[in-house]
């Protein structure tokens, strides 16, 4: 029996089912009490000592279904009454199976199962198709080439509003969903999960900073109030409360083609924040510059990248221009600008040859706490052809570069910590100083580290976290 | 001992019905004497299942409700500061005495640090839930209530009473329960709970009930109520409850409907009657349009 629940273990283990030796101890020891008799009670055992999860429990029984009803070769050293029983209980099984459709989490299992192993001729055939596939034919050098280039190397898109009729408009809209635009319902659902884990981690942090953040004096009635009981004797303190505010967040984004990909995920990324703790306000910009706080908090995700893209919320058929958009962003909206906040800016400081007008980052970093430059583009493109980076880095507290989600959640992170410590209590500065350098030997993702990484969400397949 | 069939008659004497998968899961935690986590939405009968069982296994509740904040001075045990200090006013006198017979002042602490077990002994020991639990003569039943809204130091905090049944206080040692409590912890997900906790226990979900256990819990508390009206109410709420509420009605509503049909002595459902009543199945505004809704289709 231990070698069959080992065995039932390790199938969960592989269908990500996390179990712990422990479980299965209890999982035999359950066995042992609550006796094997009928497969449903069997179930119904391991279920409660192996599964600690709502979301995994139909996982469990597909699970369950598969392993118990899978025909066994049997050795041939067993004697003949042993292989009898085994197969008049793995009957009884089938029967019990056939019988359970009440049950409220059953999924019938498939009458037929064929093998699942495949034969590798199967799998030599695979690859040559693979190999045969036209888009993978010396991918890799021009992977290499392209490297920081991606964008620009696309051709601009023509102007479809004025070449087009309406008819083929909307046409153009479902061919949107191909090129990955739009956001499907699981990529948006991984979003969630990769800031729900942050949450989680930042969280932790963040109670307990709350706690400190609320000191301010000495509150004497309620300390008297508290401490009646002890004689007056101040054993227990009340403090008086500060006024907390939400973090503030500035973010500009380049929308134009060149990193289109990583503004969306980074709008994608601070929309999902906002609900929660922070108060963002978010500006696009090509070679003007507007404010999309009210769009991101009011229409649907999908929706407004669609406005974007066509190009009416700014106009994307001009080449970005970095200066310009800094002197007009400095004119309409630094003044408004209250309570010293982080500044995030996404962009490849590709100028197009333009103006630099640098002396206006010199003015909002008066008005930042924080500044951070986020670029898709590797460190030694920095200063090559149009790329003002080095100019536009040096105002900045922290250049990152950001190639994939897990990376700009990080850094976001990293950002959140930031700026809650600058304004924690002392004590708690310090003790998120220690925190920050014990961490860089002590993974966040302990449980993933050893998995190769397949605990964090992957995002999508199609190679498009790789911007 | 108990076998899982008696585990289910003897919650249906407590006025609890229990599925199979209700009735496993205690029969486990008694034998294994394992605490259990339950899941679910609200109101399914997750701190009922607690009271039926400390009802028909005569095992008294100790009840812990967790909420934001709370830590081991409210759950497990607390230092009667106040009676210290009073003691020691009492005793002045003593201790003068007691003190005066030593030479000076080093042997003077001595002495008196020899009695400090005095102060820290269990007369000035506040028994919180937990520590009650354990120190019970009679095995308890220990509930703890919507354990996820305490906070992540109070589930750490909790992983070594749950699996070894025994608290460490920094001046007693370490007390072990004289007959470890049958342990039922709830939660209703608004939090992810560590997998540290989860480990500890037997994870029980319990979802809504299917037709025939709820139509049953419903004539079990209201035998008044005639069966085919009690049919008829659980299938309109089943429907109901497909119907993407923001508060779904659960078992707890449908109980709450049934007083509230026998009361008004409503012998069959129809479109009226649910209008009148709607109140006691759905909580929100929208909800209630809806519900309306759905009783005129279903009903006339």
């Amino acid at each position: 029996m231990e070698r069959l629940v080992v065995a039932f273990v390790a199938e969960l283990r592989k269908n990500g089912i996390r179990v712990s030796p422990s479980e299965s101890l209890d999982a035999v020891q359950a066995l042992a009490l609550g006796g094997m008799e009928g497969r449903r009670l069997s179930r119904r055992l391991l279920r409660l000592t192996l599964v600690k999860n709502v979301n995994d429990i139909p996982v469990f029984n597909e699970i369950f279904n598969s392993f118990f009803s899978r025909f066994r070769p049997v050795d041939e050293e067993l004697d003949l009454s042993r292989v009898l029983d085994a197969a008049l209980i793995s009957m009884e099984g089938e029967f019990t199976c056939l019988n359970e459709q009440c049950d409220d989490h059953e999924e019938p299992g498939p009458l037929l199962r064929l093998d699942s192993s495949i034969a590798p001729e199967d799998l030599q055939d695979l690859k040559s198709l693979h190999e045969l596939d036209p888009d993978d034919t010396d991918g890799n050098e021009i992977v290499v080439q392209m490297k920081g280039y991606r964008g620009k190397a696309k051709a601009p898109r023509p102007t479809r509003r004025y070449t087009q009729n309406p008819l083929t408009i909307e046409l153009n809209k479902s061919n949107a969903v191909d090129r990955g635009i739009v956001f499907s319902p699981e990529e948006q659902a991984d979003m969630q999960q990769v800031v729900s884990l942050m949450m989680l981690r930042l969280r932790k942090d963040m109670r307990r900073m709350k706690n400190n953040q609320h000191r301010g004096k000495l509150h004497v009635i309620k300390t008297i109030q508290k401490n009646y009981r002890h004689d007056m004797v101040p054993f227990q303190l009340a403090l008086r409360r500060k006024r907390r505010e939400k973090p503030r967040l500035v973010v500009l984004c380049d929308v134009s083609f060149s990193v289109s990909h990583a503004a969306r995920f980074l709008m994608l990324l601070l929309h999902t924040l906002q609900n929660q703790q922070l108060d963002v306000r978010s500006f696009i910009f090509n070679r003007e510059v507007a404010e999309i706080t009210d769009m991101l908090a009011n229409m649907p995700v999908n929706d407004l990248m669609e406005t974007i893209d066509t190009g009416d919320v700014v106009d994307l058929d001009e080449n970005s221009s970095y200066g310009e958009m800094l002197v007009k962003f400095k004119e309409r909206h630094l003044q408004n600008l209250r309570g010293r906040p982080a500044f995030i800016i996404l962009g490849d400081a590709r100028n197009n040859y333009g103006e630099a007008n640098d002396w206006v980052l010199d003015e909002i970093r008066e008005k930042a706490r924080y500044m951070l430059w986020l670029t898709p583009e590797e460190r030694d493109t920095w200063s090559r052809g149009d790329c003002l980076l080095d100019i536009y880095g040096s105002y900045c507290d922290k250049v990152e570069v950001v190639r994939t989600v897990e990376d700009l959640s990080l850094v976001v992170e990293d950002l959140l910590r930031d700026i809650y410590a600058d304004r924690a209590h002392p004590i708690d500065r310090k003790r998120l100083e220690e925190a920050k350098a014990a961490e860089e030997y002590d993974s966040k993702d302990y449980y993933t580290r050893g998995a190769g990484g397949s605990g964090a969400p992957s995002f999508d397949p199609s190679g498009r976290s790789k911007w | 001992m108990i076998s899982e069939q008696g585990v289910k008659d003897f919650l249906q004497t407590g006025g609890y019905i229990a599925d199979d998968a209700i009735a496993t899961a205690v029969f486990l935690a008694l034998r294994m004497e394992k605490p259990i986590l339950i899941e679910g939405p609200p109101g399914v009968g997750k701190t009922g299942l607690a009271k039926a069982l400390s009802q028909a296994l005569d095992f008294p509740l100790v009840r812990l409700q967790c909420y934001e904040g709370i830590d081991e001075g409210k759950a497990l045990y607390d230092w009667e500061y106040g009676k210290q200090l009073l003691y020691t006013q009492l005793l002045r006198t003593q201790l003068d005495n007691y003190l005066s017979v030593s030479a000076d002042l080093r042997e003077a602490v001595e002495r008196l640090s020899g009695e400090e077990s005095l102060f820290f002994s269990k007369n000035f020991l506040v028994q919180r839930p937990i520590l009650k639990s354990f120190l019970s003569e009679k095995r308890s039943l220990l509930l703890i209530d919507e354990i996820d809204r305490s906070d992540d130091e109070f589930e750490a905090l909790l992983l070594e009473c749950l699996s070894d049944f025994q608290i460490s206080i920094p001046e007693l040692g370490v007390i072990e329960a004289k007959r470890k409590p049958l342990t039922i912890l709830t939660s209703n997900g608004t939090r992810m709970i560590s997998d540290a906790l989860r480990r500890r226990c037997l994870f029980l979900y319990i979802g809504y009930p299917e037709m025939e256990r709820e139509v049953a819990i419903v004539r079990v508390k209201f035998p008044d109520l005639c069966e085919g009206l009690a049919r008829q109410m659980v299938a309109f709420l089943r429907k109901v409850r497909e119907l993407n509420l923001r508060k779904p009605p659960s078992v707890s509503e449908t109980l709450d409907w049934a007083q509230v049909l026998s009361i008004l002595q409503v012998k069959q459902l129809t479109p009226q009657v649910v209008a009148n009543t709607v109140g006691t199945i759905a909580k929100h505004q929208s909800d209630l349009q809806k519900v309306a809704e759905l009783a005129v289709k279903e009903l006339s």
